[in-house]
């Protein structure tokens, strides 16, 4: 039955409603460039979400642990051999999310008798020589979307992941209308969980807009009792070239 | 991932084609190898002081009768903690310390958690017996040491290895390369009948006994790099303790020598 174009269609669609579904309850994860590098937050409560990929890129990710595992495993180990044969400076997030990563999420999400990746992730990379971060958004279907990088006049300095599009457009909209650039680090940590809370809030209400900042400041400070911070700054004045760093908050 | 569900970098490499195996051993046929065909790194040192451990290497390359290059770097950083030194053939050396730094790499990102002191000396071990094959033919030989903080134990541990792969952890000292035995000479004197043990000396002592061992090395030994002041040519030292690894700058080695010159020019003349 599966052979008949129109029962494909039905079976993707199906498929694509399963895994929204089971990404649903995925808490957001918020990237917010500044001068000092590229801030990751999100409120964990019972496991690691953000992950270092290589020397200038991060990743964070919500769905089934087991294939957010699989995924960084292929992440690092693409970035780690090309940067053995050929060097650190060849890693590229844009050649591992569009030769390595998406290519292997569209292949098991359309492959409709195996398994599908269960994960929507952030990736993050720090710009070289004053080229600006590259923030990236892949999905379970192996479709992205950047922040324009290097690509664009005006990359956005922020990008977001959610269990659902509307948090995540919501989480959006609130930080393209709050000032992002030229903050302290910890003003920028303020900003990334406000962002984070907006995200959190519109997760269960479909139908709200952005709620009002008493809202935001009430939620925000149940959750963190309930939850601990998860901070990690890819930090563009790093001694070393390793520039992944947890933050303890 | 390996069979056993432990991702390790050299298995990934072979896996993915990028590593060839290591050669099967064979013993040597005909004679030596052509004068000139290898090129050779010589003096390295470490030694055990009150500040951690100090590495240093003088700067020379040779091959048979040539000086090959005279800014070589024989001591590398691996990771934030972790100094190897080489004395033998710069091409497999250089390879093995890039084998090392991405393989700690690789194992702190997929594990999310720093290898173990013991798991990186046992890394280093089985590069070296992976070039067996081409020791014991006469190409490549490299005789490492390896200089880590262990945070474990909060404490900075030296190692050196033989050509096959064996690791002996260091009480004081370790030398290698053509110069050693100078260098030994030099340190095991200044060990017992110095002024204090080599483990009671601040950085500056230990800075000037290492220069002293290197140039004591550099009289004796043709291999082994005599400091060029005309081309500000200096030793490589540096030092690995908790905070991790400082390089010290050429500006401190200088001030090193000119104190010794001027305590040699006070010496009476015969």
């Amino acid at each position: 039955m599966i052979e008949e174009p129109y029962r494909w269609v039905e079976a993707i669609q199906n498929r694509r409603e399963y895994i929204e579904n089971q990404l649903a309850a995925g808490s957001p994860i918020v990237a917010l460039s500044g001068a000092d590098g590229i801030l990751l937050v999100t409120v964990s409560r019972e496991r690691q979400k953000l992950f270092e990929i290589y020397d200038r890129i991060a990743m964070g990710a919500i769905g089934h642990p087991g294939d957010i595992e699989r995924l960084r495993m292929t992440g690092i180990e693409v970035a780690g051999a090309e940067g053995f044969t050929r060097s650190a400076q060849d890693v590229s997030l844009r050649r591992l999310v569009s030769y390595s990563m998406s290519p292997l999420l569209k292949n098991a999400f359309e492959q409709i008798y195996g398994p599908p990746y269960l994960a929507r992730m952030l990736f993050a990379e720090l710009g070289r020589n004053g080229e600006p971060d590259l923030l990236l958004t892949l999905d379970y279907d192996g479709s992205y979307h950047t922040n324009g990088g290097a690509l664009s006049n005006a990359p956005e300095p922020f990008a977001v992941i959610s269990g659902k599009h509307h948090s995540a457009s919501m989480m959006s909209e609130f930080l393209r209308k709050t000032k992002i650039s030229g903050l302290s680090q910890d003003e920028r940590l303020n900003v990334g969980l406000d962002a984070w809370t907006v995200g959190h809030l519109t997760l269960t209400r479909e139908e709200d807009g952005v709620p009002s900042a008493e809202t935001i400041s009430a939620h925000r400070e149940e959750q963190l009792k309930q939850g601990a911070v998860e901070a990690v700054l890819l930090d563009r004045h790093a001694p070393s070239k390793i520039t992944y760093r947890s933050l303890k908050i | 991932m390996t069979d056993s569900g432990v991702p390790d970098f050299p298995t990934l490499l072979r896996r993915n084609g990028i590593l060839p195996e290591p050669p099967p051993v064979h013993a040597p046929r005909g004679g030596p190898l052509p004068e000139g065909c290898q090129t050779m790194a010589t003096t390295i040192l470490a030694f055990k002081f009150a500040g951690g451990v100090l590495m240093a290497g003088d700067r020379r390359a040779t091959s048979g009768n040539l000086v090959i290059y005279d800014r070589a770097d024989k001591v590398l950083e691996i990771d934030r903690f972790s100094l190897m030194a080489i004395a033998g053939v710069p091409a497999t050396a250089w390879e093995m310390a890039r084998m090392l730094e991405h393989s700690f790499q690789f194992y702190r990102r997929s594990q999310l958690q720093e290898m173990s002191m013991e798991g990186k000396v046992r890394a280093l071990s089985k590069l070296l017996r992976d070039n067996i094959g081409m020791a014991l033919q006469g190409v490549g030989v490299v005789v490492p040491i390896f200089a880590a903080y262990d945070p474990a134990a909060d404490l900075s541990r030296l190692y050196f290895y033989d050509v096959m792969g064996a690791q002996f952890e260091v009480a004081d000292f370790a030398a290698s390369g053509s110069g050693s035995p100078s260098v030994r000479a030099v340190l095991q004197y200044a060990n017992a009948y110095g002024s204090r043990p080599m483990l009671k000396m601040n950085e500056e002592e230990a800075v000037l006994l290492a220069l002293r061992a290197l140039d004591t090395a550099a009289q004796n030994d043709t291999a082994t790099g005599a400091v060029d002041r005309h081309g500000r040519v200096y030793p490589l030292v540096k030092i690995v303790n908790s905070k991790g690894i400082t390089t010290l700058p050429d500006a401190v080695l200088i001030k090193a020598y000119q104190r010794d010159l001027q305590n040699a020019k006070n010496q009476p003349t015969p």
